[in-house]
């Protein structure tokens, strides 16, 4: 069953914070992390099903899936000296990717690639100890052609009916965004205001009308990340946002929500 | 779609994309590029070219060459990771 839904911010700053983040804001995003920490604890989660953006980092230039499942049965990796490892629900990996293929998504799969850190950093702060198990779900965002958020949110509507008829306690939780541009010259100046206007539908629960907008569109306003979101938001439905968080650093909307099912 | 932020890698770029895919992804290889740059480009074949804009960290050279912006990113900043570590808060 589908016991939970947040999405949430990656920024590398957040976890190594150069002289240029501003500290203050870096701590209210990590005091939003916590939120999410202790909302898990009551969720009680059995697995967390997790969809990032690759940040080409699992996979390279030898295979660009659209969407990948992890199916081993642990998965490690590591980002400047930090370095993780975290357990895998295997059933429930095995029973996405099965379920999945069914439903018509020829999904990719993979036992032995490295842990992102749009995985980590999310997890650093709100994972428990000992780990939940994970099944890292992976989204094409940084390599053209990427699946289009109308694919992406047909794949979380897919995905949503296979979690709910699952017998484990799952919480389903989207890593990325929101506007950056990392470089390009664009990156100090991201589109707040479409993060704005967007968060503002997701709290009205008007998450499918995402599946709409364009892969040029999100380009545009800095947001190819949201794919993460649009996954997410077909497996949602039409549940309402509670914003956590919208900190926006001078390159970065960084947010973090929960979808209250 | 020429004005996208991210375009598709074009294949000629391939080497150049590597190398930084490596800057960023490989820890060994990282370190063999701060100790040695010329070197470790050598070792990822890039042309005399590659491996001028790739030491001079020219960003809109490489990118113009069709390298992925974000992977232009990430390396620079891993090497900025190792080294100024001190510049750096770690939670």
């Amino acid at each position: 069953m589908l016991v939970g839904a947040f999405a949430v911010a990656h920024t590398p700053q957040l976890l190594a914070r150069p002289d240029t983040e501003d500290r203050d804001l870096v701590l209210r995003v990590h005091a939003a992390f916590a939120r999410v920490k202790r909302r898990l604890a009551e969720l009680r989660p059995d697995a967390i099903a997790m969809i990032a953006g690759d940040h080409i980092e699992a996979f390279f230039l030898s295979g660009v899936p659209a969407f990948a499942v992890y199916a081993g049965t642990e998965c490690a990796g590591t980002f400047g000296h930090y370095r993780y490892r975290f357990p895998i629900h295997e059933p429930l990996a095995r029973g996405i990717l099965e379920q999945g293929i069914e439903r018509g998504f020829d999904l990719f799969y993979t036992q032995d690639a490295p842990l992102d850190y749009a995985f980590y950093v999310p997890l650093h702060f709100t994972m428990s100890s000992p780990a939940v198990p994970l099944v890292p779900l992976h989204v094409n965002v940084y390599l053209p052609p990427q699946p289009t958020p109308r694919r992406c949110h047909d794949w979380g509507t897919a995905l949503g009916e296979i979690l709910r008829a699952r017998p484990e306690r799952i919480v389903l939780m989207a890593s990325g965004g929101m506007s950056h541009y990392p470089g390009t010259d664009r990156y100090a100046s991201p589109d707040l205001e479409w993060d704005r206007r967007t968060l503002e539908l997701l709290t009205e629960g008007r998450g499918r009308e995402l599946a709409a907008v364009t892969g040029e569109e999100l380009d545009k306003a800095g947001n190819v990340e949201l794919r993460t979101w649009i996954t997410l938001l077909g497996a949602v439905g039409p549940a309402r946002a509670e914003v956590y968080c919208y900190e926006p650093s001078w390159h970065h909307g960084n947010a973090i929500a929960e979808w209250p099912l | 779609m020429n004005d996208l932020h991210y375009r598709f890698p074009p294949a000629s770029a391939y080497r150049l994309n590597r190398c930084l895919f490596a800057m960023k992804s490989d820890p060994e290889f990282l370190s063999r590029y701060l100790a040695d740059p010329k070197t470790a480009a050598a070792e990822m074949k890039l042309s005399e070219d590659e491996s001028r804009d790739l030491l001079a960290a020219n960003r809109d050279a490489m990118v113009a060459r069709g390298a992925h912006p974000y992977l232009v990113f990430m390396a620079s900043l891993r090497v900025r990771m190792e080294r100024e570590p001190s510049q750096f808060e770690y939670f």
